[in-house]
This record gives C-alpha cells, structure tokens and sequence, in this order.
C-alpha cells in the first residue's frame, strides 16, 4: 500500500461546475499508472494534488499511510515544460534537488555521474540548458527526478512537446528506469498509445466533473511493440472508452 | 570581419550626423545672435564657447573636482536606495496584504518628481550633505523596490513549483530560485533607478551643494556663463549615459547571456 487517493474533489473558485469529484484510487508500491482522459479532464489537477503543489476541497491523499499537506522530494514531479534552471549548467540542474536534501558534496557528485550516464547526458555535464536540444532538456530532468531516489515519480505528459523519435526512445529509457529502480510511478498522458505501451493499470478520466470512469489492468509483456495484436486490442478498447467520453463531451457542447 | 566593418561604419554615420548637429547648432549661434537679432549673444552658448568652457574647468581640475564629487554621493545614495528598496521589494512580493496595500502608494510616491522632497530635505537636515543624500535615496529607493516586485513578480510559477517538489524551502527558493530567476529583471530595472537617482542628485545639488556638478552647473548661472551651463549639462549626460552602458547594460548582457536569453 503506497499511495491512497480517498474521496478526493477540487473545485476551483469562481467555477460552479467541479474539476475533480470523488476520485478514489489506490496505486501499490512499484506500480506504473497512467492517468488519461479527454483535454481539460482534471487530469493535471490530480496530479498537483498529488504532488501537494495544489490543496483538494474534499478528501485526502496518503503516502504510506500519512497525509499529504504540501510538496516534497518524496513526490518529484516532472512537468510538461522541463522546467530546469537556465542559470545554471546541466549538472547543477541535477545536482539541485540534491542540495536541497542537504546530501555531502560527494555522494550529489557521485549520483549525479550514475544518472546522468543513465539517461547519457554526462558528456554534456557542462552545457547550459539553452545549448541542448528538447530531448535532452527532458532528460536532464528526469536525471534531477531519479537523483532524488523517492518512492514516487509524478510525471505530467513528460514528452508531449517532443518528436515521435524522442519520444519513442525516451519511454524506452523511461521504462528500463523503472523496471531498475522499482519505483511507483503516476504519468499522465493524453496519448492512449503512450499509456498502453509504458502502464501497469491505467485509469480513464471522464470529464465535466472529473471522475473515475474506468481502470483497465495492462498485462502485455515488456518490453511492448505497439504493433503487436495484443497491443493493438487493448489500445482499441481504451480508445473506445475514452472516445466515447469526447464525443458525450462534444455533445454537450453543442446542447448548450 | 563582417560585423567589425559594419560597426565601423555604424560608428561612422553617428559621428557625421553628431557633426551635423553641431554645425547647425553653430549655425543657429552665429546667424541668431548677428544678423537676425533674436538673440543676446549671452543667452545663447556656442559650440565654440562650451568647448573653450570644457576646456577650462578641465583645466583648472573644476570638472574632475566636481563630477568625482557628484558620483561619490550619487553611488552613496544609490547604495542606501538598494539596501532599503530591496527589503520592501522583498516585503511587497512576499506578502499578499502589503502587495495589496503598500505598492499602489510605492508607485504613487514614485511618480512624485524628487525635487518635491527638497524642502523636507533643507527642514529636515540642512543645507549639505545629508540633505543631497536624503533627496537622492528617496528619489530612487521607490523605483528600486518596485523594479524587485516587478522581477519577482515575473518569475516563470513552473521554477518555483519544481523546486519546491525537490524539497526546497521559503529561503533556499528565494535565495536559489526566484532570486538568480528575477536578476535579469532587477537589472533592467536598476537602470532606471540609476537615472532616477542620478536626476534626483542634481535636484539636490543644485539646491545646496557647494560643489558637485549641481553646484557648478548654478555658479554659470550666477555668473551669467550660458557657456559653462551648457558645458555641464553635457557632462551630466555623458556621466549619467556612461554608468548606464558600462554598469547596467554590461551586467543586463551578461545575465542574459549566461540563460541563452540573448544572441
């Protein structure tokens, strides 16, 4: 039991209509969930939750039994935009979080070198952000995610931004990672392919509120091939699934 | 070498349109103190007559005297105005109560032109020193504490949000992210601090100095020396121009540079 979702809801002043209601999910230690659902479903907002970067109006999240009350390096999260410092160079980018946790100047050295070849960055230790390329900024954030060596992983469309070759080779990466380090992972994605080819379980979100709308367990061998006929069929019924949500959305829209 | 010849040649046209400008000026000189009579010669300074006017305060150490004078109070002052706008800079940008409250009457007391605080200054601390001081730190210590607010006030909220989900705390996220992030910000604010307490100096000069470039710019009025007046002026601008590029605009550049925000 690692992290428990209870009842939780989120309004946002000055908006009737709630982001997120009743959501309730347990994710073990080790899993890898991703969280998909139609553009504006709260998808994000879950994940802020989570990651304390946002308070719920109902409910509570627990990490291994306590209550989540503000950020922490226990739940490094890894937006959409990298979000490394430009002012500083690639290595002090990952070193960051390491001197926030106040660890010896050696021991951020030596975890830095180990990340940094994991993600094959070490060559480029010096550049500055402006001087690498999409692909590399991504990866040099996970590298300052990993290096902080929490339980969880909070990912919010990591590689949206980034070309279909990057993409595909960093979820490659992505995937090696966990399965090394065993860590529980929440990613959030608007890409079905990208859920199918990288969850354990993924849970589908439905819009206007926000809720759960169903949890499919992904049981595909590792590593998957997106043209696989078992991949293509799980793809096709989670598809099915969101789609019909985008459509019941689009409706909507047009009712009113 | 491209770009070398292109400078040069930039450089160039300034100088010859600089030329022109004094041509026409001496032109303007000659033309309406002669023949058309429009004006006292004395009323009008000549190229001529401000450079022979440059020429002697250079000479009898006048200008080095007075200027080396004006920029020891000036950066004095612009110390104190860094110091106290920085603390209520940081004060407005970290507390939502005095942000409301406090910096609608910072931007108002800073559209107040600094020769108003001249008869506080003169009731408050006399005629020298540490009224000319007083004038220029009230003078820029507004501009500096909302150039601060407006830079901190811009920094990306994604910075922040990922260092604090590293686990940084208030002071480290101050010290390491929202200040190294707002610098650029800060700087091409300081800058026009810088002007306002460069204005804000000669305010107070010229009310109660007995040297400075102020001072001497007054005594060409007492003597009737439209020349000199003219020639400080000019002195005032090139000072003034001169710690803008060198200081600011370097310091700007290379913040810049270093966060690949610049070519």
């Amino acid at each position: 039991m690692a992290l428990e979702i209870k009842n939780i809801s989120r309004t946002f002043e000055g908006s009737k209509k709630e982001t997120l209601r009743d959501i309730s999910l347990t994710i073990e230690k080790g899993e890898f969930v991703c969280i998909v659902g139609p553009s504006g479903c709260g998808k994000s907002t879950l994940l802020n939750l989570i990651a304390g970067l946002d308070t719920p109006t109902g409910g509570e999240i627990c990490l291994d039994g306590r209550k989540i009350s503000g950020p922490g390096a226990d739940r490094v999260v890894m937006f959409q935009e990298h979000a490394l410092f430009p002012w500083l160079n690639v290595l002090e980018n990952v070193k960051f979080g390491m001197k926030m946790m106040k660890l010896s100047e050696k021991e951020q050295n030596s975890r830095a070198e180990h990340y940094l070849k994991l993600v094959k960055l070490w060559e480029f230790k010096n550049y500055r952000i402006h001087e690498i390329s999409g692909g590399m900024r991504q990866r040099t954030a996970l590298a300052r995610a990993l290096c902080l060596d929490g339980p969880v992983l909070l990912m919010d469309e990591p590689f949206s931004a980034l070309d279909k070759q990057t993409t595909n080779k960093l979820r490659a990466d992505l995937e090696r990672i966990w399965e090394e380090t065993g860590k529980t992972i929440v990613f959030v994605t608007h890409s079905v392919e990208e859920a199918v080819f990288l969850a354990n379980r993924i849970v589908v979100l439905s819009d206007n509120p926000g809720c759960i709308k169903d949890v499919f367990q992904v049981d595909l061998p590792r590593p998957r091939h997106n043209d696989a006929v078992e991949f293509l069929e799980v793809r096709h019924k989670i598809l099915t699934c969101v789609e019909r949500e985008v459509e019941k959305f689009a409706k909507e829209e047009y009712d009113h | 070498m491209q770009k070398k010849s292109m400078t040069i040649k930039r450089l160039c046209s300034s100088l010859l349109f600089l030329a022109l400008l004094v041509l026409v000026w001496q032109a303007v000189y000659s033309l309406g103190t002669g023949p058309l009579g429009w004006w006292k010669p004395y009323a009008l300074p000549s190229p001529l007559g401000v450079v022979r006017s440059l020429g002697k305060m250079a000479g009898n150490g006048t200008l080095l005297q007075a200027s080396a004078c004006s920029l020891r109070r000036v950066l004095i002052g612009f110390a104190i105005s860094l110091v106290i706008g920085t603390a209520l800079g940081l004060l407005v940008s970290s507390s939502g109560y005095f942000n409301r409250n406090l910096k609608p009457l910072l931007n108002g007391i800073q559209s107040l032109p600094s020769v108003c605080w001249v008869p506080f200054a003169i009731l408050w601390f006399g005629l020298g020193e540490a009224s000319i001081l007083f004038v220029i730190v009230i003078g820029s210590t507004f501009s500096v504490s909302l150039a601060i607010e407006n830079a901190i006030r811009t920094v990306p909220p994604i910075y922040v949000k990922a260092a604090q989900t590293m686990g940084a705390g208030k002071l480290s996220l101050y010290g390491r992210v929202i200040w190294p992030a707002a610098l650029p910000g800060v700087l091409a604010g300081l800058k026009q601090s810088w002007s306002f307490a460069w204005r804000a100096l000669m305010s107070g000069e010229v009310m109660s100095a007995y040297v400075g470039l102020g001072y001497t710019l007054m005594s060409g009025r007492d003597m009737a020396d439209i020349n000199q007046v003219t020639a400080v002026m000019l002195v005032i601008i090139l000072v003034g121009v001169l710690v803008d590029k060198l200081v600011f605009s370097n310091l700007e550049k290379h913040a810049l540079k270093k966060r690949g925000l610049s070519s």
